[in-house]
């Protein structure tokens, strides 16, 4: 049987969460069920990012100390104690929020919540420890310091955000050697409490956490939980057009463009996604097949509509032998040209469309992926429908809105158009 | 517990099944048994380059992306020294695709000239971007022919130069193509939302019509036993220094992978290990400091690798590690160290069972080794080595005649 079987067009199934529950001090829990084998994710999450950061590397430097002793135990008993239950502690800090994402036996949970307690709650910040956490972070940042997509990046943020924004500020070896414990100690204590935080639960019956949760973060003199309040931000970014950044010795140029974007409260922000997507966001988009597949010219290119607190990004990234980079960015302005002047084909939105169901099926396959796919809605208050609306907006594109999406998005006269490689 | 069942097909293509009504979708994933260990030495990397050809389309699907993604589907693949794999993962009520896809790609690849310029520059640039635009990304690179003399496992997948891929006609990869692509060659496993009986029968619908192919077995020159300590020292423009260390080990099938993989685990695999503790925290000597295994099917690798802090000398490093790999031959590791390693393999096993996809591919490569129902024992082995098998198995490999190093040291200023 050699003919193509016929394709049952995707559908992402329910794409809602469940409601959110509360601790008895208004921590916001949100327990996602129907788990199949005994282990629980239980997720912390503190608005506790960089943008709350007064000093640089406190908010980051802050997170990753949690688990470097606490009053009652020294770093290698904390360890010790953490890795007998099998548990594993993942630390997360980005540039809004920062928290632990627990993974754990469920016959382990009383244990595990007890230390998650701990390291949250009742850090130490030991000298010893500081010192060496931040030797190896000074490395790592050195060793990044060559790498010519990390430098585009910085670069690529300060433009957009301003060099006195938290986003945009540039890291120097300098700021290492400035940050002291006792920024940390300020930064844990403003940041990481009960009212700050909101709690995700992920496997099979994690009603049964609710009462281990209760006993570890609604005790005592835990505080009432309040919606958290946000900075304001000033941006003030660069003005557009080409920017250089030298990275010696280096065999490969990293090519960004970017601009300025949307909120995810912003009317086309879905629509872009679309949009982008059949630019750059999958393997056969427009930029992959011309630069990729076409031209030899690169590994991969991506574009990419997103958005943090208070600001929106659009970016498009690719890494490329020096001699080919003059090129690459005539022919993405080229293809970018292309889709102001024509609209796409049917065919083309129906394969985005189609994709896109079959991710969000995949955001929605079960309560691990979903505890990730959560973030993002809680984290911008995008609302419990968000992917719903998404599923809707996506079965309703139209050629002649992604062209006027392109058009009002991409505007090439008007990109950050950073280089950083050899001279 | 993964349940599974078997069937092969006429044509020697092994179907493997799990039904996991946990999930809406399904993952096909199709392993060859080719690698880069499969390459001639005058024509390395070939095994990868299939791994980029494979999805360049044939005269049935022009574009292989296409259709998977109409399906809602999405699709990788890998190389490694030992195979190359695929995976699909879809909506379970689109399977049909899926086998169909891997199917006409298993016998109708179009390898004409035009296809292959293309994807032969796409390669370099991978190459670039991976092994020579990273700080230390040589690193394992310069390992491989460093330990390996004779066995094929001196070259890594990406190839041993990258003018093999620059110089590769059409002709020389349709001969790698029509040995290894075949289905007495593949070991196909789905894993999802489908039942074993409708998994087989569409498995003989789109699989049954090939012809099996004619490769069986390989003939590999084994890697003589090492009798003399190796090193070399390269400079580099990297902010500090690195330290690798490579002893040569049994290999995936032999008792001494389960004992070393729990060993390493004990030394390296958590904060509180004592790599980390002793090495990192105490001494001082490293930022960071990690032992692996490199898993190959044959005799494979247990590889030390450590970012040196500044102003440490690094023969004094290596010392430091010698004297904590020998002080495993001359002492037991503690009862608490050997009960922690187990409790963290019984969460990682069962977290990584939370995809089909993962389930599909650990199928698929323990029949590569001889059995899929491998994937269930496993635990058994883990679960059984004792502490005086961890002592035996170090002071057999932790040998300095048994060792390769690499001084990667920064350039001068």
């Amino acid at each position: 049987m050699r003919t193509a079987p016929a394709i049952i067009i995707p559908s992402p199934g329910d794409t809602s969460f469940p409601e959110m529950t509360r601790l008895s001090n208004g921590v916001p829990v949100c327990l996602l069920p129907n788990g199949t084998l005994d282990l629980l994710r239980i997720e912390f999450v503190f608005n506790a990012g960089q943008l709350m950061e007064d000093v640089p590397l406190a908010a980051s430097a802050t997170n990753a100390m949690l688990t470097e002793g606490t009053i009652t135990h020294d770093a290698a008993s904390i360890n010790d104690l953490i890795d007998r239950t099998g548990a594993l502690f993942n630390h997360t800090a980005d540039k809004d929020k920062a928290g632990l994402v627990v993974i754990t036996l469920t016959r382990k949970l009383e244990e595990v919540m007890s230390l998650a307690e701990e390291v949250l709650f009742h850090p130490s910040f030991p000298e010893k420890e500081f010192r060496m956490l931040t030797d190896k972070r000074l490395q790592s940042f050195l060793t990044a310091r060559q790498k010519t997509s990390a430098i585009a990046r910085e670069t690529f943020y300060q433009a957009l955000c301003g060099e006195n924004n938290p986003y945009g500020r540039i890291i120097t070896p300098d700021d290492y050697g400035a940050l002291t414990t006792a920024d940390l100690k300020e930064f844990h204590t403003r940041y990481y409490k009960p009212d700050n935080m909101y709690i995700t639960v992920a496997g099979r019956n994690p009603d049964k956490a609710v009462s281990v949760l209760e006993r570890h973060f609604a005790g005592a003199g835990t505080g009432k939980w309040h919606k958290p309040v946000m900075p304001e931000l000033t941006f003030e970014s660069a003005s557009p057009g080409r920017i250089f950044r030298e990275v010696s010795n280096s065999v490969q140029s990293t090519v960004r463009m970017g601009w300025k974007g949307i909120t995810r409260d912003h009317p086309d922000y879905q629509g872009l996604q679309v949009a982008t997507m059949i630019l750059g966001g999958y393997f056969g988009s427009r930029l992959m097949r011309n630069i990729r597949e076409e031209k030899g010219y690169t590994y991969g290119i991506h574009a990419l509509a997103g958005a943090i607190h208070r600001i929106g990004y659009i970016t498009i990234m690719t890494d490329v032998s020096n001699i080919y980079r003059e090129e690459t960015v005539n022919e993405i302005r080229k293809e970018i040209t292309e889709m102001c002047m024509n609209e796409v084909t049917g065919e083309e939105i129906a394969l985005v469309r189609n994709h896109i169901m079959g991710e969000l099926a995949r955001m929605f396959d079960g309560p691990f992926a979903m505890a990730e796919a959560l973030r993002g809605i809680i984290d911008y208050d995008a609302g419990a429908d968000y992917y719903t609306r998404f599923a809707e907006t996506v079965r309703t594109m139209t050629p002649g809105k992604i062209k006027e999406l392109i058009e009002r998005y991409f505007n090439t006269d008007n990109a950050f158009e950073i280089i950083a490689g050899a001279q | 517990m993964i349940i599974f069942e078997r069937h092969t097909l006429g044509n020697g293509l092994r179907v493997i099944a799990h039904h996991d009504r946990g999930t809406p979708m399904v993952t096909s994933n199709i392993l060859y048994d080719a690698g880069s260990r499969d390459e001639d030495p005058a024509a390395t990397g070939f095994a990868h380059l299939f791994e980029h050809l494979m999805f360049e389309g044939t005269s049935n699907v022009p574009a292989f992306d296409e259709p998977v993604m109409m399906a809602g589907g999405e699709n990788n693949a890998f190389t490694t020294n030992d195979l190359t794999n695929y995976y699909i993962t879809l909506p379970s009520n689109n399977l049909e695709t899926a086998l169909w896809l891997e199917s006409d790609r298993m016998r109708g690849l179009d390898l004409s000239e035009g296809r292959l310029s293309a994807q032969k520059s796409v390669v370099t640039e991978e190459f670039r971007q991976r092994f020579l635009n990273q700080p230390y990304g040589d690193m394992l690179l310069l390992l491989r022919p460093l330990a390996y003399k004779v066995h094929p496992y001196r070259w890594p997948a990406i190839g041993i130069d990258i003018s093999h891929i620059e110089k590769a006609d059409s002709g020389l990869l349709r001969r790698f193509y029509d040995r290894y692509y075949n289905p007495s060659n593949a070991i196909l496993s789905i894993a999802g939302s489908v039942s074993p009986d409708e998994a087989f029968m569409m498995a003989e619908d789109r699989f049954g019509h090939l012809p099996a192919g004619g490769f069986n077995g390989r003939m590999l020159p084994a890697e003589p036993a090492q009798d003399e300590r190796r090193e070399i020292t390269v400079h580099r423009p990297v902010p500090a220094a690195h330290l690798v260390m490579a002893f040569h080990t049994d290999g995936r099938k032999s008792r001494e992978f389960y004992i070393l993989d729990l060993l390493t685990d004990i030394l390296a695999g958590c904060d509180s290990g004592r790599f980390p503790e002793n090495l990192v925290r105490s001494k001082e000597l490293f930022s960071e400091a990690d032992i692996y295994l490199s898993g190959e099917i044959d005799p494979g690798l247990v590889i030390f690798s450590g970012r040196l802090k500044n102003g440490v000398d690094i023969r004094k490093a290596e010392e430091a590690v010698m004297e904590e790999i020998s002080r495993l031959a001359s002492e037991t590791v503690t009862a608490a160290e050997l009960e922690k390693a187990r409790n963290r393999y019984e969460s990682h096993r069962l977290i990584s069972y939370l995809n089909a996809s993962n389930k599909a591919f650990s199928l698929a490569f323990h029949e590569l080794l001889g059995d899929a129902g491998g994937v269930n024992t496993e635990t058994e082995q883990y679960m059984s080595v004792t502490a005086e098998e961890i002592t035996a198995a170090s002071s057999r490999i932790f040998r300095p005649s048994n060792c390769s190093v690499i001084y990667y040291l920064p350039e001068s200023k």
